[in-house]
């Protein structure tokens, strides 16, 4: 039997409904199969569908929906629901074992892929460009210099404050785990300065806030619904980025931002900047005027590569810097910064 | 026929359909679901017929019919009726509120339900604990093994401290065991907690970061937490229900309901089957408190907690078929579990403990202690079975207690867990899915158990 992907975001679209109305019906949101937004949901569950290997899951969860089902206390209406269930049960064990056999192509990450040819950038979509970066590779002057050569706008630490704002939290109490230490804009004469916010080796990236007494911890416990700060932090940033990326074209820098969005199913492309570990020695001792000896910047940039591997190791499950998480990886060293922000500007505009 | 040859020879043969019916638990799910939810009378009638024939043929009809009917009425019948108050008094309290369930949340939650155990019960802590815990984890996907270590902590473990957390222990205090002689058990409890809580820990770490990886993530949107409990009058009605246990536990020792023979007094059904007056006055409060609860509780609550009767009709018409078809193995361990051998208290940890993660664990925890009781021991707890060294009361009492867990059938909240976490969204392991979880996480910690405590 012949499936067509708009067949199958209609069967998704279906369960969707069906586990909906079946929490309608029973009035509790106890366990909820699909607790998310439908779009993401339906997304989901499309891509389930779509791969041979996942097809299992979308049963076991239909599963989960016909156990609350057959709960319906009022029996005409169960037994509505539970036709609406075999049916979709029905066209579910129809599907055929694959859509994707004998291409390399993984039709997930090609989805949101926006560099993809056949999906660049549709008429509805915005613009996204998440860059990650070593420390002392020159990435954040890349993805600076690059929203200014593509009229995007630049997000870094911007969102962390943004967070901060929409949790009313203390601010010398919450330390930007995700960010480096600093921010980069254009002097008078246009050219790229690095600004840092505090010098690097007495508050780097990642650093731990200040201690706290246990009542506030407390306070934290009740403030961020019982999760730690950073998990809350991370959650709101997440949600930031999403509503972000649906009202304007923008080059977030790192943050995990091109795993979000890839969860998300909002397309982007996604860039990891790196280059040669005594190149980025050298530049962090540059660009720290003779502050920082040799040994202190080796030992700073071997302590940030650790805790950014933690870092998103924790927040995606993913190896940071592992070439096949990104659509493009740059050796900095090879092209220099300018030349850098030439190759993705040709790149992204074609 | 003579009991002993029968013992010898017929009684193995007449455990086949409680082994037949526990292969039905476990295997039918995974192979006919839909067939096993709506046939399951007709396998549970199938095993105790299947029992009854020819136990009646070894033991005559009436001697047939009166082990069944005491097993109904002396053990199922106060059994169930427990479960169900406690179900209904629990299914009437609420809590909404936007906490996220975290690893940290998780192990505070399984914290509190373990002390929470041993005040009011296993059964009690674990239906009151139950739905808070999948509300707070309604967003992640990953949740089984929150539950698996709700049955290993709260719904077992931490009914170790007073008699009125297990029956067991409740059984131990009326053969005259003091009721605060439990306390003991605190470091071993103390122990298991750690250790099972820092394993919880490290594994809901990984499944909360895996959730996480796959963008799922709670609703915080709103700064602050606000929880609100509805329906708490209803935690006077569960003190109750627990009042109603340590009676059926205290007033069979007074004189008041004993007659000339110091046998209980109570209605006689058949035979020697008697249901002695404080069973009857336990049920009687259950029942009212339960009633009592339904009347003074909005409708409301129990749509907001999901309330059905799914999970206690699955466990009562299970464990009736369990318990009639168990009899012959409790026979069979009755009579043959003086001669075991068993002398050490490591030995009588995990004799007590195996066989409870199969068998009931009151009729197993008596069985041990009358054989500690025969052993003439000068020192230790004196009961009315006889004086029994501190370890080895101790050594029962946490085999008992503790390797319910073991199994989904070694504690009669085991079950109702799995039951109500079936019915909202999360996919419980399979029987022996489940019995994977305890082989790699609890007896490990038995092992740990008995160096430290029992050796």
């Amino acid at each position: 039997m012949e499936h067509s992907k708009e067949e199958i975001r209609e069967l998704a679209e279906r369960i969707y409904d069906l586990d909906a109305e079946v929490y309608a019906q029973l009035g509790s949101s106890l366990g909820r199969v699909f607790n998310r937004d439908r779009e993401s949901c339906v997304n989901e569950l499309c891509e389930l569908m779509l791969e041979r290997r996942q097809a299992h899951l979308v049963r076991s969860e239909l599963a989960l929906i016909s156990n609350m089902a057959r709960t319906i206390q009022d029996r005409s209406m169960r037994k509505m629901i539970m036709s609406a269930y075999d049916r979709i049960l029905k066209d579910v064990t129809s599907l055929p074992t694959s859509f994707a056999e004998g291409d390399i192509l993984d039709q997930q990450m090609a989805a949101v892929n926006a560099l993809h040819l056949a999906n660049r950038f549709s008429g509805q979509d915005h613009k996204i460009i998440c860059i990650g970066r070593t420390y002392g590779s020159g990435g954040t002057e890349i993805g600076f210099a690059l929203a200014d050569s593509l009229k995007m706008n630049f997000y870094d630490v911007e969102i962390f404050n943004a967070v901060l704002n929409r949790l009313e939290a203390e601010k010398d109490l919450v330390a930007d785990t995700a960010g480096h230490p600093y921010k980069s804009r254009r002097d008078a004469d246009g050219n790229v300065q690095t600004v840092y916010t505090q010098p690097v080796y007495t508050q780097p990236a990642f650093a731990k806030g200040p201690d706290r007494t246990i009542r506030q911890r407390m306070k934290e416990f009740s403030r961020y619904h019982g999760l730690s700060k950073s998990d809350a932090v991370f959650f709101n940033q997440s949600d930031l980025i999403c509503d972000m990326a649906k009202k304007e074209d923008l080059i977030i820098m790192g943050r995990c931002a091109h795993v979000i969005l890839t969860n998300n199913h909002i397309p982007h492309i996604s860039i990891f900047i790196n280059a040669p570990f005594e190149q980025r020695v050298h530049r962090v001792m540059a660009v720290n005027e003779g502050t920082m000896t040799k040994k202190q910047a080796v030992q700073m940039l071997k302590k940030m590569d650790r805790d950014h591997v933690k870092y998103y190791k924790y927040y995606t499950g993913r190896q940071w810097g592992n070439s096949v998480h990104y659509d493009l990886c740059i050796n900095s060293a090879s092209y220099g910064i300018d030349g850098s922000v030439e190759l993705i500007r040709k790149m992204v505009q074609g | 026929m003579n009991e002993v040859m029968v013992s010898g020879n017929i009684l193995p043969l007449l455990c086949i359909p409680f082994v037949g019916l526990l292969l039905c638990i476990a295997v039918m799910p995974l192979a006919a679901a839909h067939w096993w939810e709506e046939h399951q009378p007709v396998v549970v009638a199938f095993w105790s017929v299947l029992f009854a024939v020819p136990f009646a043929w070894s033991f005559g009809v009436s001697h047939t019919l009166e082990t069944v009917l005491e097993c109904m009425v002396n053990d199922y019948l106060t059994f169930i009726i427990l479960l169900f108050g406690l179900f209904c008094v629990a299914g009437n309290i609420t809590m909404e509120g936007d906490l996220a369930g975290s690893p940290r949340v998780n192990v505070l939650l399984l914290t509190v339900g373990t002390l929470l155990s041993s005040l009011i019960g296993t059964t009690g802590a674990s239906m009151l604990m139950v739905r808070p815990v999948i509300k707070m984890n309604a967003w992640r996907k990953k949740r089984a093994h929150i539950m698996v270590f709700f049955i290993f902590l709260i719904s077992n473990i931490g009914g170790c401290l007073t008699p009125i957390g297990d029956p067991p222990l409740l059984m131990g205090f009326s053969r005259g065991v003091p009721f605060f002689w439990s306390l003991r058990l605190l470091p071993v409890m103390a122990l298991n907690m750690v250790v099972l809580l820092w394993l919880f820990y490290r594994i809901d770490r990984r499944m909360y970061c895996a959730d996480i990886a796959m963008g799922l993530k709670p609703d915080i949107s709103r700064p602050g937490t606000e929880i609100r409990l509805e329906g708490l009058h209803n935690l006077v009605f569960l003190v109750m229900i627990v009042g109603a246990v340590i009676l059926s536990g205290t007033l069979p020792g007074m004189a008041a309901f004993q007659d000339g023979e110091g046998h209980v007094r109570g209605i006689r059904i058949f035979g020697e089957v008697v249901l002695g007056w404080p069973s009857v006055i336990e049920i009687a409060v259950i029942l009212l408190v339960a009633a009592l609860s339904f009347k003074t509780t909005s409708p409301d609550i129990r749509r907001k907690n999901h309330f059905t009767w799914g999970a206690i009709q699955e466990v009562a018409v299970l464990f009736v078929g369990i318990f009639i078809t168990m009899q012959p193995a409790l026979m069979l361990l009755k009579s043959v579990g003086a001669s075991l051998g068993i002398t050490e208290p490591a030995q009588m940890f995990w004799a007590t403990g195996l066989l409870s993660s199969f068998l009931d664990n009151t009729p197993t925890y008596l069985v041990f202690l009358t054989t500690a009781g025969s052993m003439n021991f000068a020192q230790g707890v004196v009961t009315s079975l006889g004086t029994v060294p501190v370890r080895m009361l101790m050594a029962i009492s946490c085999g008992a207690v503790f390797m319910g867990a073991n199994t989904y059938i070694g504690n009669a909240p085991n079950f109702m867990v799995k039951s109500i976490s079936d019915e909202n969204g999360i996919s419980m392991p399979s029987f022996f899915g489940y019995f994977v979880w305890s082989l790699k996480f609890l007896f490990p910690v038995f092992l740990l158990d008995m160096v430290v405590f029992f050796l």
